[in-house]
């Protein structure tokens, strides 16, 4: 009994193995593939990617973040009551944790939606953000 | 060291920052872009700097910088990199996926 029942499980395991070892050209087109990864052009390259998306990220979220009245007049409230840098800790340490969930649930949602769906939704919503901003300096 | 104040300031920025533009945008900017690190660090950079010089200047940070231009070249900044995820060419979607 114990033997037939080991019989199928040891199968099991064996056969969607044996696709993955698939042949040695496999192999080595993988091993050149990583190889290729890891030289320092497309090192560069990926380096170059992060800068580029820091910068953008930096600017536009700085600027938005400059025109926000309510943020400043909350620190130079409490800012003027007592000492400026412990207020600077404690926004500091908030705004580091709410950048934190945003990316966090941005990264959360990319493995869930499809990177085309992603995309779209996400130029809709930074679209809104400007229309939003725009709106601000229309009224104000 | 004023816990207190220490609090009450991480309490308020925490509060007004959540669901706010940037958390918005960084949550959207994270979901499309290769580079997760790099959507973090600016977005973190952004906010603490922004802040820093809302506690350095305080009242004066108007005076130098009109809110109104700030504003508007934010918003053009906002539009260009949706214009780039909406109808960006498409080598580059490509090479996203």
């Amino acid at each position: 009994m114990l033997t037939v029942e080991s019989t199928p499980t040891a199968s099991d395991i064996t056969t969607p193995l044996t696709p993955l070892t698939d042949s040695p050209e496999a192999d080595v087109a993988k091993g050149i593939k990583g190889l290729q990864e890891d030289s320092p052009q497309s090192f560069w390259q990926r380096w170059q990617v992060e800068i580029k998306v820091f910068t953008s990220t930096f600017l536009t979220i700085f600027l938005a973040e400059l025109g926000d009245k309510t943020q400043v007049t909350t620190l130079l409230m409490s800012a003027e009551s007592q000492s400026p840098w412990t207020v600077f800790a404690g926004a500091g340490a908030a705004l580091v944790l709410t950048s934190l969930l945003g990316v966090w649930v941005g990264c959360w949602m990319a493995k869930r939606v499809s990177a085309k769906i992603l995309e779209r939704s996400a130029g809709i919503i930074l679209l809104l953000i400007s229309v939003l901003l725009v709106w601000d300096v229309v009224q104000g | 060291m004023d816990w207190h104040l220490l609090g009450l300031s991480f309490a308020t920025v925490f509060l007004s920052e959540l669901g706010d533009k940037s958390q918005i945008a960084a949550i959207a900017l994270c979901g499309s872009s290769k580079s997760v690190r790099g959507v973090f660090l600016g977005t973190c950079a952004a906010l603490l700097l922004a802040s820093f010089l809302g506690v350095l200047l305080g009242g004066s940070l108007s005076q130098f910088l009109p809110e109104r231009w700030v504003k508007i070249v934010a918003a053009i900044g906002f539009a260009v990199m949706a214009v780039r995820l909406l109808w960006g060419s498409q080598d580059e979607k490509t090479e996203q996926i």
